[in-house]
């Protein structure tokens, strides 16, 4: 936890340090971009710090989760409305097909998770990066699938380390709140959510969050 | 695209003048102009009082003890909030957990901070849509609102294959169990847990179990449920009640943890009543006074903080702080027969506590007299027993409890009140039979009455049951029978315009005392049937 703390604090100092070039360039031009990136880097270290502070509460025992009812498409509607528009980026494509109406969990948590693996998505997709929605009837539970068309993950992140890969500037943050989220998210007939990262037959990652 | 929030009116209600101009400005952006501000809950109540607002915007923080959440379930309480009116909470991370968790009022959303203009404006079209697609169903929703009209509007939204359809199936349930079709509500449950688990399902399926009896199936499952969703207060709220009865400590813990996550006045003043039951005096006392302190602005304090605060002291022997406490209490509400009673009882019971028995006789001499020919409230009439019970003036304390049992006949909760007050004068067995008793009296008098009528002896059968029910303004039945009573006489012998008048007076007594009772429909479709036109019309 504490190599976790301390490689959080030195991303969010460096994102601070992204921050400033952005805001430097965009006074001194009328450019729109530069703002918009300076927007998308502070919601990275506001995102960094409220995952810092939801493993903190869960090592005190005091992170609760607030499941509630989500109408899946005015869900996605809203976080497509918050994702900031960078220019120059791969195509998101944002789920359009919703195999249930409705899913209970918690709505502000799993965006940031969500954002998380869209951000690193993006940053190994090709041209586009798909967000999908699947009903697994079997384990009765919905998966949010974020896919690129990559390189994929490397195979020996897979062994050991898998979590590297999976993050904006590599201190482990990112992965270990997702599991944790996942993990938090649970059934009273003790059903658990968690995640599944592999690479698709055709090429690139898929990285899914199963909640029950 | 600015045009549906044009012609709309706002309240923005935000005690900090930065945020205020800074959500005005946003809410100018999307185009609504017509925003007044209010910077605290008396602004607010008295902006909301004068007009209605198609719009509220409020921050989760108001300052002076104050949050946007008790502020909602003040102006529903108050019915100052229409069903129209769109109520969206802005909150930071920490008041985002207690209003995503709040039970009973929920806001129509809610939105955390930092926000795009953007998405500002989605939320409250998206309100807006909701709100008018679902307007049949809303308008018979709420205080006054008829949960058999509801339900109709349920079932034929469901028909049309609203959009909404899991808002609606919510409603559906809480309204198949206020009218205790327990079934029905069950089935409704179950078929939305086979497909997956979802918070409130579970809870509605609880308590069913509880409404069939099956308390210790109920309590296992909201124990499960909590586990898999350690935030959702109604899950705590209602496994506490059902603790409450044989397990006060058990319940007393529940309660504990629910503030944990939302530390409101109400459950300070439930955890304060559960610590004095297990005489955890030292517990009780924080717990109320936080209540009374908390709320620096007024609008939730009720007598029963300052009264649970007085007996908290007392128990400890904390006499001088006691006394003080029920000073404030006077300070603090508007004069009435029932403050007046309730103080002076509760300084009986203290004085008692502390020996002074002299003291104790002339407080409840003050109280006795503050409670003649005024109706006081339940709580008030309760304690005047219990203080009553402490100077040896059991007769006196017997009559109160003898009214408050018959007036609640059906009304398990006031119920088990009573028998607390016999149980804490040491005569648990005594008290068990004594309300058994009051409660078959009513039922006797009520099949007599009935009796009476079907033999033909309507004026005797009148005379019994307007009696009661004149004395008794809490006791549904009562009054439902008398109506039936004074209406079977003029459908036989003809038009009598005063038993007419008189019927419909009782059906409103009723609907006051009981608006769910089973057996109003039966009286009101009488009554419709008898009333000719262009008399006296009983309103929906």
């Amino acid at each position: 936890m504490d190599d976790l703390i301390a490689a959080t604090l030195h991303d969010a100092k460096n994102s601070l340090n992204t921050l400033l070039v952005w805001l430097d360039r965009a006074e001194r031009g009328d450019d729109a971009a530069p703002l918009q990136q300076a927007r998308q880097q502070v919601a990275v270290i506001n995102g960094q710090l409220v995952e810092l502070l939801a493993l903190y509460r869960d090592g005190k025992g005091s992170l609760r989760l607030h499941i509630a009812d989500q109408d899946l498409r005015d869900y996605f509607d809203d976080l497509k409305c918050e994702w900031p528009v960078v220019p120059d980026q791969p195509v998101i494509h944002w789920p359009e097909d919703f195999p249930v109406p409705a899913w209970a969990f918690d709505g502000y948590q799993v965006k940031l998770v969500l954002f998380d693996a869209l951000r690193n998505a993006l940053r190994h997709a090709n041209r586009q990066v798909d967000i999908r929605l699947t009903f697994d009837a079997t384990e009765k539970c919905l998966c949010l699938t974020v896919a690129d068309d990559g390189p994929g993950f490397p195979e020996q992140e897979f062994a050991a380390e898998q979590g590297k890969a999976m993050d904006a500037a590599g201190s482990g943050l990112g992965l270990t709140f997702a599991q944790l989220i996942a993990e938090h998210h649970r059934t009273p007939d003790g059903r658990q959510g968690r995640l599944e990262m592999k690479n698709a037959p055709t090429g690139g990652a898929l990285f899914s969050l199963r909640l029950p | 695209m600015n045009a549906p929030l044009r012609d709309r009116t706002g309240l923005l209600i935000d005690d900090q003048p930065e945020m205020r101009s800074s959500v005005r400005i946003q809410l100018s952006d999307i185009g609504l102009e017509k925003c007044d501000q209010a910077r605290n809950i008396k602004e607010a109540v008295e902006r909301l009082s004068q007009r209605q607002y198609d719009l509220i915007i409020c921050d989760y923080n108001l300052g002076q003890g104050a949050d946007g959440q008790q502020l909602l379930e003040l102006l529903r309480r108050r019915n100052l909030l229409p069903h129209a009116s769109v109520f969206l909470m802005i909150t930071g991370e920490t008041g985002y957990e207690q209003v995503s968790t709040a039970a009973e009022y929920a806001p129509d959303d809610y939105l955390l901070k930092p926000f795009t203009s953007e998405l500002l404006r989605n939320r409250l079209l998206r309100i807006l849509e909701k709100k008018q697609a679902l307007q049949s169903l809303y308008q018979h929703l709420g205080e006054k609102g008829d949960s058999r009209k509801a339900l109709a509007a349920c079932d034929a939204l469901l028909a049309g294959n609203s959009r909404y359809g899991l808002d609606i199936l919510r409603h559906k349930g809480d309204l198949l169990m206020t009218l205790g079709r327990h079934d029905e509500a069950l089935a409704l449950y179950e078929s939305v847990l086979q497909q997956r688990s979802t918070p409130w399902a579970e809870v509605g399926k609880a308590r069913v179990l509880a409404a069939d009896g099956n308390e210790s199936a109920a309590k296992a499952h909201l124990q499960e449920a909590l586990r898999a969703y350690p935030n959702y207060l109604a899950a705590y709220d209602s496994l506490a009640e059902l603790l409450e009865k044989d397990e006060p400590d058990a319940a007393q813990e529940v309660v504990e943890r629910s503030l944990a996550i939302a530390p409101s006045t109400q459950r300070h003043r439930r955890l304060g009543a559960l610590a004095l039951e297990n005489k955890d005096y030292a517990r009780a006392e924080t717990a109320f006074r936080r209540a009374v302190e908390k709320d620096r602005t007024g609008f939730f304090k009720s007598h029963d903080d300052y009264a649970g605060l007085a007996h908290s002291y007392a128990e400890q022997g904390k006499t001088q702080e006691a006394l003080a406490a029920l000073k404030e209490m006077g300070n603090h509400f508007r004069a009435s027969a029932s403050l007046d009673a309730r103080q002076a009882a509760v300084e009986s019971l203290v004085h008692a506590k502390a020996g002074d028995a002299d003291a104790a006789k002339a407080a409840l001499a003050r109280a006795l007299k503050a409670g003649q020919g005024d109706e006081l409230d339940t709580s008030t009439q309760l304690e005047l027993a219990q203080a009553c019970f402490a100077s040896g003036q059991d007769d006196e304390a017997k009559n109160i409890l003898r009214g408050v049992a018959e007036d609640y006949q059906e009304n398990e909760k006031v119920l088990a009140a009573a028998q607390r007050v016999f149980a804490k004068a040491g005569r648990d067995d005594e008290g068990g039979i004594f309300l058994d008793a009051a409660k078959r009296s009513m039922v006797k008098l009520n099949n007599e009455a009935v009796a009476l009528a079907k033999a033909g002896e309507l004026d005797k059968a009148i005379a019994m049951l307007t009696e009661a029910a004149d004395r008794l303004h809490n006791n549904c039945q009562v009054a439902i029978n008398a109506a039936l009573a004074l209406l079977m006489y003029v459908h036989r012998n003809g038009m009598r315009i005063d038993y007419l008048s008189k019927a419909h007076d009782y059906i409103i007594q009723a609907r006051y005392a009981n608006p769910e009772h089973p057996r109003l429909p039966e009286v009101e479709t009488f009554y419709r049937h008898v009333a000719p036109p262009g008399t006296i019309l009983l309103e929906e």
